[in-house]
């Protein structure tokens, strides 16, 4: 089956919600990707920062492949024990209380959205309100994406669950203003992703944390994209001035297989009881498995430290380049914005064309979000790629 | 018992037997010696690497204890608390866009909770010290750098 067959069976069965790129992957193997017909690609994508060990990591492969081999599943109503001892490594790496597994990263938002209303409920807030900040992305379920302020915008969704507000990014005064007794929590990206990279200011973190302790509200820091090592600590919460009370993480956990968690501080995690969540498949064997295999690499002071050198020469390297105005981020989650003029979705689609996978979030912007496992010859690689591409792209 | 009978003494290659026997013998020795030596290496090396490693825990657990107590938790059974020690109020001028600033100051309690988890998570005293420079435009780190991760050497 070709990818025109696939496509063909595309446009029949599937529905139309993702505008894909024309090409099938068939193989992966640590930052490298090969399509059908053989030609192999540099991905500084990383399945949206999912496979941050690279593709098919061998411990992870093992892990998941001796689970698989053992026990597949066996529900909620039982005890496993890659999840418990994932739980515990979880929440012994950061907040120190309970942990609620998931399936993705939309429904770890869930669950930490719940934590956070029947906490206001107990400080006795009728309708608690959960703010965020504008061009947040939180998931698309209906809960996160209330919190999703763009995307909530989809009257054809409508209606969107009450009960949300939102502010601009890095606005302390706003910030402050808008946090008040029915402050159920703010619901923060340490680095906004899906809109671009944009790292929350210093400034804005204490601001939201001095708000939510003024009211009783919970901060939490959506840490999917920004989890599990990618900006060089295995938390970016632990790179900023503030603790939060809650965080939600996915993507990179499981290393290529569905798992989100919601993790708590000891407090937070007493305030759901039997009833109150659940997941059939949440927190199974098999991803339990893959996801403490992905821990033993991440959760690793060398390969932290490392991430946290490749990015800096990385973000070195990119401002060296013509037509590149400014790189954000931290660690080896950068945007680079570009000159005015280029248009990043050309350049996107130039660097696939020539063997380096990359993401555009916005206009004016391109995404690198590498495997943290990366070689530094390949960073190099695509740096070359980026420069010689912008040259193509620029305006003349 | 009669005393066994010698063989008729062959000198020259009596004494290139036992020359090779000799030096078989102390090849081996060396051998057995330098293998010793290498398993004691092995040894002193797993034992300083468990002895650091049990540092690093221990260091580690000091400093989320010490984490702890710059963000103190809320029972959630009480009226609700500050979870940071208050920031001391100082005159800012306000920000372009209108947004009201936090206030930075040296040592404040957000600067050492942000040097205590970048210590927590890994980073050096360099990278703690360039993050306090660049995010609270504190000029003497060595305040609270020294406080969190001893005095340097």
């Amino acid at each position: 089956m070709n990818l025109t067959d696939l496509q063909a069976l595309e446009e029949r069965y599937l529905m139309r919600t993702y505008r894909r790129a024309p090409v099938e992957f068939v193989r992966g193997e640590g930052a490298l990707l090969w399509d059908a017909e053989g030609r192999e690609y540099l991905d500084f994508l990383a399945g949206i920062s999912v496979c941050s060990v690279g593709h098919c990591h061998p411990a992870v492969v093992d892990a998941v492949r001796e689970q698989a081999g053992r026990l597949m599943h066996v529900s909620n109503l039982f005890y496993t024990e890659p999840m418990v001892r994932l739980a515990e490594r979880l929440s012994e790496s950061s907040l120190a209380g309970r942990v609620f597994f998931s399936n993705s990263g939309a429904e770890a938002n869930e669950c930490a959205i719940k934590v956070a209303r029947k906490h206001a409920h107990r400080r006795g807030v009728e309708a608690p309100e959960i703010v965020s900040f504008k061009r947040d992305f939180h998931g698309r379920t209906y809960g996160a994406l209330a919190a999703t302020p763009k995307l909530a915008e989809n009257e054809d969704l409508g209606p969107m669950l009450p009960g949300f507000r939102s502010v601009p990014l890095n606005d302390a005064g706003a910030l402050r203003a808008v946090v008040g007794e029915r402050t159920a929590a703010v619901l923060i990206e340490p680095i906004q992703g899906e809109a671009g990279v944009y790292p929350v200011t210093d400034e804005t973190l204490l601001a939201a944390r001095e708000a939510c302790d003024k009211v009783g509200a919970l901060l939490i820091f959506d840490e999917i994209q920004t989890g599990m090592g990618r900006t060089g600590s295995l938390w970016a919460y632990e790179q900023t001035p503030v603790r939060p009370d809650v965080l939600t993480t996915a993507k990179a956990l499981g290393g290529g297989m569905p798992i989100g968690a919601c993790v708590t501080t000891p407090e937070a995690g007493e305030v759901l009881e039997p009833g109150d969540h659940a997941s059939t498949f949440a927190g199974g064997p098999v991803v339990g498995a893959g996801a403490l295999a992905v821990l033993d690499t991440v959760d690793d002071p060398a390969l932290l430290r490392r991430v946290r050198e490749l990015g800096a020469s990385l973000r070195e390297d990119l401002l060296a380049l013509d037509g590149v105005r400014e790189v954000r981020g931290r660690g080896l989650m950068l945007g680079v914005g570009l000159d005015e003029g280029i248009d990043a979705g050309a350049l996107g689609a130039a660097l696939l064309e020539s063997g380096l996978i990359v993401n555009v979030p916005e206009p004016g912007t391109i995404r690198l979000l590498p495997p943290l496992t990366i070689d530094p010859t390949q960073i190099e690689r695509a740096v070359a790629l980026i420069g010689d591409s912008l040259l193509s792209c620029s305006p003349t | 018992m009669r005393p066994r009978k010698r063989k008729p003494f062959e000198s020259g290659s009596l004494a290139d037997e036992a020359a090779d026997r000799i030096a078989t013998i102390i090849e081996a020795a060396e051998r057995a010696a330098a293998k010793v030596i290498d398993d004691a290496e092995v040894q002193a090396r797993e034992e300083l690497e468990n002895a650091q490693a049990r540092a690093d825990r221990l260091a580690a657990a000091r400093l989320r204890e010490l984490a702890d107590e710059l963000d103190p938790q809320v029972h959630l059974s009480t009226a609700p608390q500050p979870r940071l020690r208050p920031v001391e109020s100082v005159e800012v001028e306000p920000s372009v866009d209108g947004a009201g600033a936090t206030p930075r100051r040296a040592g404040s309690a957000g600067a050492r909770l942000l040097a205590t988890q970048m210590a927590v998570s890994g980073s050096s005293r360099e990278e703690i010290e360039e993050r306090l420079r660049s995010g609270f435009d504190i000029e003497d780190t060595s305040e609270i750098l020294d406080a969190i991760l001893g005095p340097e050497e």
